[in-house]
C-alpha cells in the first residue's frame, strides 16, 4: 500500500513538474521572440557567424537567437538530409543558409516565405547585386549569402623558390593555359630534385606540387566555361558535356594529374588538405573558393597571393554561394527577416567580410571607393585581390541551380564519369560521351524550376 | 481464463504482467513493425519528402532492376566485400582465438588488445584508416616507401578500395574472437584428453573436436557478421564517399544516397526492402545447408 502510494506521488511530482517547466517557458516567450538561425561551414565560418549572431542580439534585446551549425561537407548531402529530416518533422528553423542545389525543389514547395512585398517595402530592391535574389517564376523567395567565386592562391616562397614569376593579377591578362603549366612544372619536383620531363622523374615520389584544383561540381564550371563550353544547358534541357570544348576543359584537368604529374591525384578519400599543403610549402597554387580565404587570413605562417585564374580561351567566372531563406513555418516572420537583412548588411557584419569568408552583395561595395576600401584594406586580403577576384565577377554566372535533377545528375552520372577521367581510366571523350548519353537516357532533364 | 491457463493466479496478475511486458510490445510495434509497414508502404510511392507522396505500385521495383545501373554495382561491390570480408574473418578470429585460448604468458594483456578496436567508434576507426591508407602521407605506404617498396593507392584505386575496406574490416575482429573464444572454453577438457590418449597430435584435437562442437558457434558468427557485411555503410560514407568511380559505392550507401541526397524515399525504400530478401534468401539457404556441418551437443 505504501509503495503504491509513494509511485502515485512520484508521477504526480514530475507532472506537476513538467507543467511548471512548461509554464515558466511560456512566462519568457511573451516579451521575447526565439528564432533559430541555421548555418554550415568550417569552425572558423562557424565563429564568425556567432559573433555576427550576437551582435545582432545586442541590437535587439527582445530577440534571441539559437545558433543551429551543421559542421561542413564539401556536397552538402548531411545538411540536404538534416534539412528534409526537419521539413517532415515539422521543425525547420526559422531562418538560415539553404543548400543551393535544393532551392528551387523546396521552393517550389511552399516552404520558404515570399520575399518580394519585404524587400520593396525596404527599399532593398536596386541596391543589391541583381544576381543576389533568387527568384521562382517571378517571386522571390531567397538571396545568396555573399558573392562568392573561384580565385587561386600561391604561396610565394614556393614560386621564387622555383624560379617562376609573379603571376598576373588582372582577370581578363591571366596566364594562358600552356603558360601555367609551364610554370607548374618548374614549381613540381621530386624527392631527388627532379622535374616531369627530367630524365629520372619519379612521379610517384613528389614531394613538391605545382597546382591543386578542388574537384567538386561547382568548380569545374569556369574552366568549362573558360573553354566556351558548358555541361548542361540553361534550359534545362540540353546537355553539352560531351561537346568538344567541355572535353577539352576535363582533359585539360585531368591532365595536369596523369600527364604532366604537377598536381597531386585527390580522390574522395585523400585527407590532406591542399591548404595545408599550400601552407607547408608542398604546393604553389591552391584553385578554390574564395571563401577558403577566411582560414588563410589566420594561417600567419606564410606568405600567400592571389592569382588570376589561368585563361583557356576567355576570362571566366562562376558566382557560387550558399542560398539564405526564411522559412514559411517561422512565427516570427518580421524578425526572421530582420536577422536575414542585418546577414546580408556588410556595414552590420562588416567582420564576415574583411575576414575573408564572404564577397558582399550589396552594389555600394563594389562601386563606391570608400565602401570598398572597408572590406578590402586589411592584412587579409592580399595585394590584387580586387583586380583578380573583385573585378571578375563582372564575367561570372550563376552556378546553374535552376536547373532540375542538377544534383542528381551530378551525383548519379556527371561525379563518377569525371572521376574516372581524374584517375586516368578513361579520357575525357569517352567518360563525358558515354555520361552524355546516359543522362539523355535517364528522363532527369525535366527543364528549370 | 486465458490468464488462469497461463499460470496467473488473477486477474491483477494477468493485468501486471501485461504491463510489464508492455515497454516491449510498444517497442516492438512503435519502432519496429510500424516503421516496417511504413517503409513498405513507401516503397510503393513516389515521395521526395517534400510534397505529396503518390501511390506508383511496383514501379520502383522495377525502376531499380531496369533503368538503375547504379543499383546491380552497389549490390557487386556489396557482395565482392562480403564474400571477401567473411571468410577471411572467420579463419583469422579462429586463430586468434586458439592462441589466447593456449597458455601464453600475458594472454590477458593480447586479449585486450585484439580487443580493442572493437571499443573504438567506427566513426573514429574510419577517420584512423583513412589516414593509414592515404597515398602520399599515410603510415602504411611511409612503411612500404622505407623498405624500398612502391606506395600503393589503397582506397584511391578502384582495384584496392574493396580490399582496403576487408583489411580494415578485419582489423576489427574482437567481437568474434571473444565468442569463438568463450565457445573454446566451454569445449570439455575430458574429449580433448581422450584423443591425446589414443595418440592423436593437435590436428586430430582441432579436425575431431574442436570444429565440431564449435560449429553452432561457426555458423552464429558466419551469419552475425555476413549481414552485418552486407550492411556496409559507415565506411564508405566517410572514406570514400562510394568512390573511385562508385567502385566502393555499398548497396546501403545507395540507398541512402537514394533517400537523402536525391529525394526518392520510394526507391530508396524498394531497395531496403530488397536487401530485407536478399540476406533473409541467403541465412535460409546457410541455415538449410548448416545442418550438413554443424554438430549440437545430444544432438542424434
Amino acid at each position: 500500500m505504501k509503495s503504491k502510494f509513494l509511485v502515485i506521488a512520484c508521477i504526480l511530482f514530475l507532472i506537476s513538474a513538467g507543467l511548471c517547466f512548461a509554464n515558466g517557458q511560456k512566462a519568457t516567450a511573451s516579451d521575447q521572440v526565439n528564432l533559430k538561425y541555421i548555418y554550415w561551414g568550417s569552425p572558423a565560418e562557424d565563429a564568425a557567424v556567432k559573433q555576427a549572431l550576437s551582435e545582432f542580439e545586442a541590437a535587439n534585446p527582445t530577440i534571441k537567437v539559437e545558433p543551429m551549425y551543421l559542421p561542413g561537407d564539401l556536397d552538402g548531402s548531411t545538411y540536404n538530409a538534416k534539412m528534409k529530416a526537419l521539413a517532415v518533422s515539422n521543425t525547420l528553423p526559422d531562418v538560415g543558409y539553404f543548400r543551393p542545389e535544393e532551392f528551387g525543389n523546396y521552393a517550389e514547395n511552399g516552404y520558404f516565405l515570399k520575399l518580394d512585398d519585404l524587400i520593396a517595402r525596404d527599399g532593398m530592391d536596386d541596391s543589391y547585386l541583381p544576381q543576389t535574389w533568387l527568384k521562382i517564376q517571378g517571386n522571390t523567395y531567397g538571396a545568396y549569402s555573399a558573392a562568392e567565386c573561384q580565385v587561386m592562391w600561391y604561396n610565394k616562397k614556393v614560386l621564387e623558390d622555383a624560379g617562376v614569376p609573379i603571376p598576373p593579377t588582372d582577370y581578363r591578362n591571366a596566364w594562358s593555359w600552356d603558360e601555367f603549366v609551364t610554370n607548374l612544372k618548374k614549381i613540381t619536383v621530386d624527392s631527388k630534385g627532379n622535374h616531369p620531363g627530367d630524365p629520372g622523374f619519379n612521379a610517384k615520389d613528389i614531394t613538391r606540387f605545382g597546382v591543386s584544383y578542388d574537384l567538386w561540381s561547382a568548380m569545374y564550371y569556369p574552366s568549362v566555361w573558360s573553354n566556351g563550353g558548358d555541361i548542361i544547358g540553361s534550359d534545362g534541357k540540353t546537355v553539352y558535356v560531351d561537346k568538344p570544348e567541355a572535353i577539352e576543359a576535363f582533359q585539360n584537368l585531368s591532365d595536369l594529374m596523369n600527364v604532366h604529374h604537377v598536381m597531386p591525384l585527390v580522390t574522395g578519400g585523400t585527407s590532406v588538405s591542399p591548404m595545408t599543403m599550400l601552407a607547408n610549402g608542398q604546393l604553389g597554387f591552391y584553385v578554390t573558393g574564395q571563401w577558403t580565404l577566411l582560414e588563410l587570413g589566420t594561417m600567419k605562417s606564410f606568405d600567400y597571393g592571389v592569382a588570376a585564374l589561368p585563361i583557356m580561351k576567355k576570362p571566366a567566372q562562376l558566382y557560387v554561394s550558399g542560398v539564405n531563406v526564411v522559412f514559411n513555418s517561422t512565427k516570427h516572420p518580421e524578425e526572421a527577416w530582420a536577422l536575414q537583412k542585418w546577414m546580408m548588411d556588410p556595414s552590420k557584419t562588416l567582420d564576415l567580410y574583411t575576414s575573408g569568408l564572404w564577397m558582399p552583395t550589396k552594389m555600394s561595395y563594389y562601386t563606391d571607393a570608400e565602401d570598398l576600401a572597408k572590406w578590402l584594406d586589411n592584412d587579409v586580403h592580399p595585394e590584387g585581390f580586387k583586380e583578380a577576384v573583385v573585378d571578375s565577377m563582372a564575367v561570372a554566372v550563376n552556378e546553374p541551380i535552376m536547373i532540375k535533377n542538377i544534383n542528381q545528375i551530378w551525383g548519379d552520372y556527371l561525379n563518377s564519369a569525371v572521376e574516372s577521367i581524374w584517375i586516368g581510366e578513361k579520357t575525357a571523350k569517352e567518360a563525358l560521351t558515354e555520361a552524355a548519353g546516359k543522362i539523355r537516357k535517364s528522363g532527369l532533364l525535366q527543364g528549370t524550376y | 481464463m486465458a490468464g488462469a491457463k497461463m499460470g496467473f493466479n488473477t486477474k491483477r496478475q494477468t493485468l501486471w504482467g501485461w504491463i510489464l511486458i508492455s515497454p516491449l510490445c510498444l517497442g516492438l510495434t512503435l519502432w519496429v513493425a510500424f516503421p516496417m509497414g511504413l517503409s513498405l508502404w513507401t516503397s510503393l510511392t513516389e515521395w521526395d519528402m517534400l510534397s505529396k507522396a503518390e501511390f506508383v505500385g511496383l514501379k520502383n521495383y522495377i525502376t531499380i532492376f531496369t533503368e538503375d545501373e547504379l543499383f546491380l554495382k552497389s549490390v557487386r561491390n556489396t557482395l565482392y566485400f562480403t564474400v571477401l570480408s567473411v571468410p577471411l574473418q572467420m579463419i583469422i578470429a579462429l586463430g586468434g582465438a586458439l592462441l589466447l585460448n593456449t597458455q601464453v604468458r600475458g594472454k590477458r594483456a593480447f586479449r585486450t588488445i585484439f580487443y580493442l578496436p572493437s571499443l573504438i567508434p567506427i566513426v573514429v576507426s574510419s577517420v584512423m584508416w583513412l589516414w593509414l591508407f592515404n597515398s602520399q602521407y599515410g603510415l602504411i605506404n611511409y612503411l612500404l616507401h622505407s623498405v624500398g617498396l612502391n606506395r600503393v593507392q589503397w582506397i584511391d584505386s578502384r582495384h584496392m578500395v574493396i580490399p582496403s575496406l576487408t583489411i580494415m574490416n578485419i582489423w576489427n575482429v574482437g567481437n568474434i574472437i571473444i565468442i569463438f573464444l568463450a565457445g573454446l572454453q566451454g569445449i570439455p577438457k575430458d574429449l580433448l584428453e581422450a584423443v591425446e590418449i589414443d595418440g592423436g597430435r593437435y590436428w586430430h584435437k582441432f579436425r575431431f573436436v574442436i570444429i565440431p562442437l564449435l560449429s553452432p558457434i561457426i555458423l552464429y558468427n558466419m551469419i552475425v557478421n555476413m549481414i552485418k557485411c552486407l550492411q556496409l555503410f559507415v565506411e564508405p560514407y566517410i572514406m570514400t564517399g562510394g568512390g573511385p568511380v562508385n567502385s566502393s559505392l555499398s548497396f546501403v550507401l545507395h540507398i541512402y544516397n537514394n533517400a537523402f541526397k536525391y529525394g526518392k524515399m520510394g526507391v530508396a525504400n524498394a531497395m531496403a526492402w530488397v536487401l530485407f530478401i536478399l540476406t533473409l534468401l541467403i541465412s535460409l539457404v546457410i541455415f538449410k545447408t548448416s545442418c550438413h556441418w554443424t554438430y549440437y551437443e545430444g544432438d542424434r
